[in-house]
């Protein structure tokens, strides 16, 4: 198979994937002296619609600087995200989002709404829980942190509880 | 380099893997919670165990960076009710949204317009935050 091929086009295998994401941990300690991390930079995006907040949250140490490393780190991730989807095909636009809006006929202002909610809840709760799944699941649980551990166990938990509870109230069922 | 530069490469490259093996995929972010499919699971425990190992190597070096300056590994404090707390509500955004912070932004990326919401709802919820723990301070 063509390796350009195999790595541009083609969905990658788990342990690919796993591992270049496990060497991100410790290659950002060595290069940068930076734990790998992303929910603490939607700080910076908040900063950026809300500039002058006088919120205390918003000025502590972290946020001093909206267009520090984080910003950096969170634009690489859309142009990274964007690149893998140039060189697979696709549409550049879509408005899709899998089985979700395969099973449930609604309105696409009610698929917005659902998925603003599911955002709200993910941006508040890593803020509650100090971290996300980059964070706590995987630079936290490498160096085995005891609140990484406990946050992913929730995490994990209550994903599972939620996805049971789509599936059964808004999917009847199927998947 | 430019150290925001390098940040950039970082972010660029953890997108793109994110993308590559269907991180940013909400079936099988769904598929890994109903158990039909695992192989996000699996990423996410290679990634762990690949962690781990490149941790330990640096340790065995000294844990010094590339320009010698010593390593400080960040810890976040444990402090359970909001470890708790927080990881219940995240679970929950997680299920919802078909994705968690690091994936929406690669969907964004991707072109995928209800990844945006997603973004959007996740600023939201961060602003929420910062007026709650302002609230609850006074």
């Amino acid at each position: 198979m063509n390796v350009l091929h195999f790595l541009f086009v083609e969905p990658w295998p788990w342990w690919l994937g796993g591992i270049a994401i496990g060497l991100l941990v410790p290659l950002m300690y060595y290069f940068l002296n930076t734990a790998l991390g992303v929910s603490t930079g939607y700080g910076n995006l908040v900063k950026l619609f809300l500039p002058h907040s006088k919120l205390k949250w918003l000025n502590t140490a972290t946020y001093t600087k909206i267009f520090n490393w984080r910003f950096y780190f969170i634009a690489g991730m859309i142009l990274g995200g964007f690149l893998s989807a140039r060189f697979s095909g696709g549409a550049l636009l879509t408005a899709e989002m899998g089985l979700f809006t395969q099973q449930v006929q609604w309105p696409f202002a009610g698929y917005a709404a659902w998925f603003l909610l599911g955002g709200v809840l993910l941006g508040f709760g890593s803020r509650v829980a100090g971290g996300c799944t980059s964070g706590h699941s995987i630079h936290g649980i490498a160096n085995l942190h005891p609140s990484s551990i406990l946050s992913t166990i929730f995490f994990l938990l209550f994903g599972t509880i939620g996805v049971a509870f789509i599936r059964m109230l808004l999917m009847g069922g199927v998947s | 380099m430019n150290k925001n530069l390098q940040y950039l490469l970082f972010g660029s490259i953890f997108g793109f893997v994110l993308s590559r093996v269907g991180a940013s995929d909400y079936n099988l972010i769904f598929r890994m919670f109903t158990g039909e499919d695992l192989k996000l699971a699996y990423v996410i425990i290679t990634a762990i165990i690949t962690a781990g190992i490149g941790m330990a190597v640096l340790k065995r070096l000294g844990l010094k960076g590339r320009d010698g300056t010593p390593i400080t590994i960040s810890k976040k404090p444990l402090i359970i009710r909001k470890n708790i707390l927080g990881g219940a509500i995240f679970g929950l955004g997680w299920a919802i949204s078909g994705a968690c912070p690091g994936t929406v932004l690669a969907q964004v990326g991707e072109g995928k317009l209800l990844g945006l919401v997603t973004m959007f709802g996740m600023i939201l919820g961060t602003f929420f935050y910062a007026f709650m723990t302002e609230r609850q301070e006074k």
